[in-house]
């Protein structure tokens, strides 16, 4: 029996846009969520902040998209396993908690030797966490091979507000 | 029983039914008025409990309805599918054919001028075939953008508001340009054969211009949605035109130009290759098989320049956002591009097989059939390396036997290096295809031909080598350096592109003819093929299209204005391919519905020409 040639074309349309669809669905099936917020209570200790900390950086601060823990090679962005440790020799005269702040509110004042800018500015949009939330990926990243000394209390940013707060003290 | 008795039995069933319908009300009316009333309040008429918090209510009800706040709505719901799948759908089937009506006048004008300089009707005739095709798309474009826009507007007001904000200025030009493509669409399609050539060749520059310049508008719309720019933190504007002059701006408009021609020609090609499968006469299969390999040749022009395109406008997205690039590339959306993959590998697979099916309508063309093995086994290769994941699905124990979620050896295909490297020597493997096609049934006659083709040879080996090189040379340097290397990767390629060509040109001059070219004698898979190709184009810009615009995530402009409603997440790739299928199948069912639309008005082929 002879097909006729419309049915053909037809059939043809059909077949090779049901491959495609198979095609996608075989590959890796996830649905993205919009980020949730972390809950960050007034008193945490740093375990508690810690968490919170590692939950913002995988979730809403999205800092997992570029950076990685634990992996050596050819990086586009710098991986962050022993940063706590590494954070206070990075910049001098910086403190960890002063370098990582920086890195987060003015990421392109300096740039790991080795890689290109590129890192958004953490608290505005569209990532846009909160003074709140900053503290505890502090917390976090200071944990990466160092001791956590930030609290949701501590003030970190701007560096020079937060060194005249200091001397005032003093 | 009789038919009287039955009468009788039905008359008596009626006026008992009547009776006790009547007995039933009033005795609900006297059972009502008897209703309860408070001793102290008996003289006030007919005032009880109930008929007062009857009244109460209505005034309340009343009251509420005048003091009623006016709210603005920030989204309203679409039934079934859903605000983002209905909006979608709408949107690509106005791109689709936004796409076609602005691709197939630009390569018609091109063909119409080619026969007007060369004098040659069958140039005029096939240009004027190809814009046969234009004035129902024309209407069907329209149509779904005045649909779109309404749906845009009744289920994201909020956000439409918004954009009104910013790019209220554009809003007129837009209409008065459509206008003006009107006019020049209808003229120069009506007036084929009724004005002087150049003033219909002006005619048909008039409709690319101003259609061009309709595509630029609306571009400046959906890029200020992605990498938005001309605006406050808060949103408020700043410049309208830094809005429209934003990032991905030149880079969208130069990628949709040359995918408009691409796409265009694929479909214009479809149905040369529909008309072919249906002809009844030699004559008329030789025309549509001249015409299926026009419109190939066009879309195949255009294709070989987009992923090039396409990497401008990704190297802005990451200029714009890293975070962005790197969703796009390596987050939510990297599987995507396996996807694409895929895609693209069956459009260099289709697009040379229809190249080596073609030489058979050529004589003397067996002396170049031996390479296409060659060829064929470099493009599965290539398309192997494309196609191949960074990182593959596995159980736990396959991942802990791989040492992680990259296959030791195939990992290392799964890198741009590698992908870039086969991208280009595709592209360098079908312009070969293209360049044998060619020459079949040709020899050069110039006396420096031996030379010249150890040049082009040279030239293209060279081209090979380099992008080899480069590509293996990605992997031993960091990322500032690799992501430099895809630039002298590319430019190679275009070189020896242009380089070849010239050459070629120059030595296939008055070249010696070794046999005809038998139009319509082609396999009819051919045909096929050049409808497989159609559906693959339009498979892909509905991919691409999906991840331009998904990219985005849970933002209507990215930084600016949040989307805070049901449909903010990203859905699967599984569910999005399946949105895209359902919108391909839509738009060949309606394109379908254009071609038969065209085919009422046929003619024969040569009819122009008696008519000349």
């Amino acid at each position: 029996m002879r097909v006729p040639v419309g049915l053909r074309i037809l059939l043809l349309i059909v077949g090779a846009t049901s491959f495609y669809t198979l095609v996608g669905q075989l590959v890796p099936q996830k649905e993205v969520q919009p980020p949730k917020e972390t809950e960050l209570k007034k008193e945490m200790t740093a375990d508690e902040l810690t968490k919170a900390g590692k939950d913002i950086m995988e979730g809403k601060g999205l800092c997992t998209t570029c950076h990685t823990f634990g992996k050596s090679g050819a990086l586009r962005f710098p991986d962050l396993a022993g940063i706590g440790a590494r954070a206070a020799t990075r910049r001098p005269g910086h403190s960890d908690v002063q370098y990582l702040a920086e890195s987060i509110y003015d990421p392109n004042v300096f740039i790991v030797p080795g890689f290109n800018p590129g890192m958004p500015v953490i608290n505005k949009p569209p990532i846009g966490l909160s003074d709140q939330e900053i503290l505890a990926v502090i917390a976090y990243l200071q944990s990466q091979g160092g001791k956590v000394t930030v609290t949701l209390q501590s003030k970190v940013w701007p560096l020079e507000a937060v060194a005249a707060d200091a001397q005032a003290k003093d | 029983m009789t038919p009287r008795l039955n009468a009788k039995i039905a008359v008596t069933s009626l006026i008992v039914v009547a009776i006790a319908f009547a007995a039933t009300v009033g005795l609900v009316r006297w059972v009502l008025s008897r209703e309860y009333r408070a001793p102290e309040r008996s003289d006030q008429a007919q005032v009880t409990p109930r008929t007062q918090a009857l009244a109460d209510e209505a005034a309340a009800k009343a009251k509420a309805d005048r003091e009623k706040p006016y709210q603005e709505e920030t989204y309203r719901k679409f039934p079934m599918v859903g605000s983002r799948v209905a909006v979608w759908v709408l949107a690509q089937l106005h791109l689709l054919f936004a796409a076609f009506v602005l691709a197939v006048p630009l390569f018609a004008l091109i063909i119409e001028f080619i026969g007007w300089l060369n004098r040659d009707e069958r140039y005029d005739e096939l240009a004027h075939e190809f814009t046969k095709l234009l004035s129902v798309s024309f209407s069907l474009t329209a149509t779904f953008g005045a649909f779109l826009l309404f749906m845009l507007v009744l289920l994201y007001p909020k956000f439409m508001n918004y954009l009104m904000h910013v790019f209220s200025p554009t809003f007129a030009p837009y209409v008065g340009l459509f206008f003006f493509e009107a006019f020049f669409l209808y003229t120069y399609y009506y007036g084929w054969g009724k004005f002087s050539q150049v003033t219909h060749l002006l005619l048909g520059l008039g409709l690319n211009v101003v259609g061009t310049a309709i595509m630029l508008i609306a571009n400046s719309w959906l890029t200020f949605m992605t990498t938005p720019a001309g605006v406050s933190e808060s949103g408020a504007v700043i410049s309208t035109w830094a809005a429209v002059h934003n990032y991905t701006w030149m880079p969208i408009n130069i990628h949709r130009i040359i995918a408009n021609v691409a796409f265009g020609g694929s479909v214009a090609a479809a149905y040369a290759a529909f008309k072919f499968l249906n002809a009844k006469t030699d004559e008329e299969r030789a025309h549509y098989d001249w015409m299926g390999y026009i419109g190939n040749f066009v879309a195949i022009c255009a294709f070989l320049p987009l992923p090039f395109a396409g990497y401008w406008l990704a190297s802005e997205i990451y200029a714009y956002s890293q975070t962005l690039g790197l969703t796009m590339m390596g987050g939510a959306f990297s599987w995507l591009f396996i996807i694409q993959a895929v895609l693209i590998g069956n459009l260099f697979l289709g697009a040379n097989y229809y190249l080596w099916l073609g030489m058979g309508r050529v004589q003397a063309s067996e002396r170049f059939q031996g390479y296409i093995k060659f060829l064929l086994i470099l493009i599965a290769l290539c398309f192997a390396v494309w196609a191949t994941p960074r990182s593959i699905i596995a159980t736990v124990s396959e991942t802990r036997a791989m040492g992680g979620g990259a296959h030791p050896q195939l990992g290392y295909f799964g890198v741009m290096s590698a992908k870039n490297t086969a991208v280009n020597l595709l592209i360098l493997t079908t312009y070969v295809s293209f360049l044998l096609y060619r020459r079949s049934g040709r020899t050069p006659t110039v006396s420096w031909a031996k030379l010249g083709n150890a040049l082009q040879f040279a030239i293209a080996f060279l081209a090979g080598a380099t992008v080899l090189f480069l590509g293996i040379y990605g992997y031993f340097v960091e990322a500032k350096v690799r992501i430099g290397l895809s630039v002298p990767q590319v430019s190679s390629v275009l070189f020896a592109m242009i380089a070849i060509t010239a050459i070629d040109v120059l030595m296939y001059r008055n070249a010696k003819s070794l046999g005809e070219v038998n139009w319509g004698r082609i396999h009819p898979v051919s045909q096929y093929v050049l409808i497989f190709l159609a559906v693959t184009f339009t498979w892909l810009m509905g991919l691409m299209g999906y991840v331009r615009s998904g990219l985005r995530q849970h933002w209507h402009v990215y930084g600016v204005m949040r989307d805070t409603s049901v449909d903010a997440f990203t859905p699967t790739l599984g569910f999005a391919t399946r949105v895209v299928s359902v919108t391909v199948l839509l738009f060949f069912l309606l394109i379908g519905f254009v071609f038969w639309l065209a085919s009422l008005s046929d003619h024969k082929p040569g009819h122009a020409k008696e008519h000349a």
